[in-house]
């Protein structure tokens, strides 16, 4: 009995740390956010109320719901990206490349970056696609163009391609582990079943790797869905995102309570995604 | 035995010399939230070296930085600097206190016009010392235009598609609301605010960036991103100056915005006795020059500036000329309206 309780005693012990950690840095914060969005813009500031007006706006004016498409747009579009770069990278990773050091080496390779700030990531994109930029002056070096061109900056592209550099590894590194788990002689088997290379893949190791793709697609798209560095770095005027305008409210506008009501919207839709890509991962799970 | 003891004791004494002195350290420093150039070490040095106050600095980017600041939670700041339209808001909001003009050797030296302004005073009392004011100007590429632009007509012309740029802040729409004539750009009706909103969209296509902050804008115009824009008058040209970058500012024809900054005392300042020393400075000689020569601003110590500044610097600050100010819109406080301006911004950029 005594060494019962002493069991749960010490799994209590190891197990609060982490959970007050969850309540007091995940729980509460949102739960202010949650009760913040029922509150009232009241000039100067805002005050306690419980009123759905700030809700009502959102679904109302259609700033927000223009707002909510583009940042969807723009994710979707890095994570298309991140996915099709990455798959090939991965996979050439795992089936093609023959020693280990140099796996190692490569896969560190498009890690790496992760420790340099996201800023100064971001921020080095402006010096290569700036009117005269790195780009355009090798464009004109070679005799492709003659005159700098300026469509490749200030617009949606750059963001695109901006976050899909900065985000990257978090669709490299899941596809890696979803394809280093694929037990080699599966796909032995598949070529002695007559099937060829091609067909293996489509067969036997996508499949298999979906739950990656998924994880990938997850993580790619919620980060770029919160962002609001790319737009401010490297946006044009077509570049506002919903984490600017939720920056906007609460600075500018002092209107803390519709700025909650966006983020918890915001955090709706973020939650939604996962819950979704969770059930895809455990079909994926269920397969194999 | 002896040896511990001695250590002991030793340590506690070390220990309340560390803590005490930390203490006389705390009083003697403030914390200033306020403008790039603000807090020039040009003049902030020889301040902390002559009064013993030491000064910590943070600075904003737009004028929608202070009140996040503040709400936040007191106890960090002492003094702000937020501009003319932001004061009244900061005030109703009981963030700040009132001013002691009485401790301030130079306050009847500075522009009436500026010291009775509304903006600085709340019921009988005074909250904003009036530090530095200028325009809200519009550069161009000089260049680039083989006649000079004169009409802010000139920032929705085609042929300078891509190459144009305006501030990210309400005063977008002051500048589009000039535009379209209407009556009080303060105050504009919903069919005013509609016209300036669609004139806003209509110009979005030939807008290479919305520029966030001063150092992006002198960015813009050295990677050669923009030709022509609207800018703080004299800062971000002197910054571009100074890189040899020809631009040339005007005062369009359908007029510019104006702006005073003041300082103001954070409710509850613990340093009340550095902030007044500091303040002394400010709208004395060193501060008046001070930021004269850093920011190329006017000053609101017309007493201070003919004293420290040449006398083609004081002419070239409109510092004999008031009426340079009338010629501007001064910007005023929106009040509650403000909801309605930063929304319609917002749709803009959401377009």
């Amino acid at each position: 009995m005594k060494i019962i309780q002493r069991g749960k005693l010490a799994a209590g012990a190891v197990l609060s740390l982490p959970l007050i950690w969850t309540i007091l840095f995940m729980f509460v914060p949102y739960a202010i956010l949650f009760v913040y969005s029922f509150w009232e813009k009241k000039y100067p500031t805002f005050e306690a109320a419980f009123q759905f007006g700030n809700y009502f706006t959102i679904f109302t004016d259609p700033q927000y719901f223009q707002v909510l498409l583009r940042t969807g747009k723009i994710a979707a579009f890095v994570s298309f990206f991140s996915a099709l770069l990455a798959y090939p990278f991965a996979y050439f990773l795992i089936f093609k490349v023959k020693t280990n050091g140099t796996r190692q080496l490569l896969y560190m390779a498009v890690i790496a970056p992760l420790w340099i700030s996201y800023l100064l990531r971001a921020y080095t994109w402006k010096t290569i696609l700036g009117t005269n930029g790195i780009l355009n002056s090798f464009l004109i070096w070679a005799g492709i163009t003659n005159e700098p061109t300026d469509i490749f900056l200030y617009n949606q592209f750059a963001m695109i391609l901006t976050l899909t550099y900065v985000f990257i590894p978090f669709m490299v590194m899941p596809i890696y582990t979803s394809l280093e788990k694929i037990p080699k002689n599966l796909i032995e088997a598949s070529a002695d079943l007559g099937l060829n290379g091609f067909m293996t893949f489509i067969k036997v190791t996508l499949p298999l790797s979906i739950p990656g793709l998924v994880a990938g697609f997850t993580l790619t798209f919620c980060l770029s869905f919160g962002d609001f560095i790319a737009s401010f770095l490297v946006g044009g005027p077509d570049g506002l995102m919903i984490a600017n305008v939720i920056s906007s409210q609460f600075g500018a506008a002092l209107n803390w309570p519709l700025g909650s009501a966006l983020a918890i919207i915001m955090l709706v839709i973020v939650l939604t995604i996962i819950s979704i890509s969770d059930r895809f991962e455990r079909l994926g799970e269920a397969k194999l | 035995m002896r040896i511990l003891q001695t250590l002991k004791s030793s340590a506690c004494a070390m220990a309340i010399i560390c803590a005490s002195a930390s203490l006389a350290f705390a009083a003697n420093e403030i914390n200033i939230l306020t403008w790039e150039g603000y807090a020039d070490q040009s003049f902030v040095k020889p301040f902390e070296d002559a009064s013993g106050c030491k000064v910590n600095a943070t600075y904003v980017g737009s004028n929608d930085d202070f009140a996040p600041k503040l709400i936040a939670g007191g106890g960090v700041y002492d003094l702000i600097s937020p501009s003319i339209d932001s004061t009244t808001t900061l005030i109703e909001a009981a963030f700040l206190q009132p001013v002691d003009t009485s401790k301030l050797a130079e306050y009847n030296n500075l522009y009436e016009q500026f010291r009775t302004n509304a903006a600085f005073n709340h019921e009988g009392e005074v909250y904003g010392i009036p530090f530095a004011w200028g325009a809200i100007a519009f550069m161009y590429l000089t260049d680039k235009f083989e006649t000079p632009p004169t009409s802010l007509a000139d920032l929705w012309d085609e042929k300078y598609a891509g190459k144009i740029s305006l501030w990210d802040d309400k005063s977008a729409l002051y500048v589009a609301a000039r535009l379209i004539g209407a009556k009080d750009i303060y105050n504009l009706t919903d069919e005013e605010m509609a016209a300036t909103k669609a004139k806003l969209i209509e110009q979005k296509p030939l807008i290479r960036k919305y520029w966030a902050t001063a150092g992006e804008l002198v960015d813009l115009y050295a990677s050669g991103e923009v030709w022509i824009s609207n800018t703080w008058a004299g800062y971000q040209s002197g910054l571009l100056k100074e890189k040899g970058i020809n631009v040339t500012e005007f005062l369009p024809k359908e007029k510019a915005e104006g702006w005073i900054d003041s300082f103001l005392i954070v409710k509850d300042s613990p340093n009340l006795e550095c902030t007044y020393k500091f303040l002394n400075m400010l709208i004395a000689e060193e501060g008046q020059c001070g930021v004269a020569n850093v920011n190329g601003y006017s000053v609101a110590n017309p007493v201070a500036a003919k004293k420290c500044m040449t006398p083609e610097q004081f002419k070239a600050l409109h510092q004999d000329d008031l009426a340079y100010l009338d010629e501007l819109v001064l910007w005023k406080n929106l009040g509650a309206d403000i909801e309605r301006y930063t929304n319609t911004w917002n749709a803009v950029k959401a377009q």
